[in-house]
């Protein structure tokens, strides 16, 4: 099974490719460097499914302390983190020739970057704390307080006056990209929320090998 | 506005380097934790 999904995810990331450089179009406004939106979009849809799943599996841990939902948690926190960096740094990389600056502290960019640290300071946790049932149970709520954050920063871009644009799919009224450019963004997500699954299921039997190990 | 395709293969390539480099780190796991088992006495 990780086999095919790794296939499918390769075969997709190839597809992502060919939409995102040959059938979707130059951008009026912003040329060619709009391109980068097919990587920076997806890559941020598919860290917050990451840590949706986050959230819901540790909710099932501290309920019914299933290792099993925790282990779940543990690597898709940890898959979540890796795809929301790639989203922030190829944000920064975007900021940089249509904003002129790489960083600014606007209310997405922060309130995103808040939500990486603290995924980050739940995979921290884990590997500090000695006890693993502990350091389970700790990052679980770490877990849950940084999944319930996504709405806000979901939400910072129409709550406050940002230099981000505002949401173009995800938002009240439906999605307004042309079909030409919606397209190419739904192939990426779709791939890259298949490399996420891969790496995901991966993971997971990882973290299930090192438990026997230590066992 | 220019096109900047420096920064668009910049944006693609770092997104390939942190997949690629995650991933290789989850095979050489994968191979270290195999090689390990094997290693253990009674492994067949």
């Amino acid at each position: 099974m990780t086999r095919i999904l790794g296939w499918l995810a390769a075969a997709g990331l190839a597809a992502g490719l060919v939409m995102a450089f040959a059938v979707a179009p130059r951008e009026a406004t912003q040329g060619n460097v709009q391109r980068i939106m097919y990587v920076h979009v997806p890559a941020v849809l598919v860290a917050y499914l990451a840590f949706g799943v986050v959230f819901v599996g540790s909710i099932a841990y501290l309920w019914k302390r299933a290792e099993a939902a925790d282990r779940v948690a543990r690597a898709c926190a940890e898959v979540g983190l890796l795809f929301l960096g790639v989203s922030i740094a190829t944000g920064s990389i975007w900021g940089k020739p249509t904003w002129g600056t790489w960083w600014t502290w606007d209310a997405r960019i922060t309130s995103v970057t808040i939500v990486f640290v603290i995924f980050l300071g739940y995979l921290l946790l884990r590997g500090m704390t000695e006890d693993p049932e502990r350091g389970a149970r700790y990052a679980a709520v770490l877990g849950i307080l940084g999944a319930l954050n996504i709405p806000l920063v979901h939400q910072s871009v129409n709550w406050w006056r940002t230099l981000h644009q505002p949401a173009s799919m995800l938002k009240a009224g439906g999605i307004t990209m042309p079909a030409s450019i919606l397209v190419p963004v739904l192939v990426n997500v779709a791939a890259f929320a298949l490399l996420c699954a891969y790496f995901v299921v991966k993971r997971v039997r990882l973290l299930e090998a090192e438990r026997e190990a230590l066992a | 506005m220019p096109d900047n395709w420096g920064f668009v293969i910049a944006a693609y390539l770092l997104a390939a380097a942190a997949f690629g480099l995650y991933w290789r780190r989850l095979c050489r796991r994968e191979r270290a934790l195999r090689a390990a088992r094997a290693a253990r006495p009674g492994a067949r």
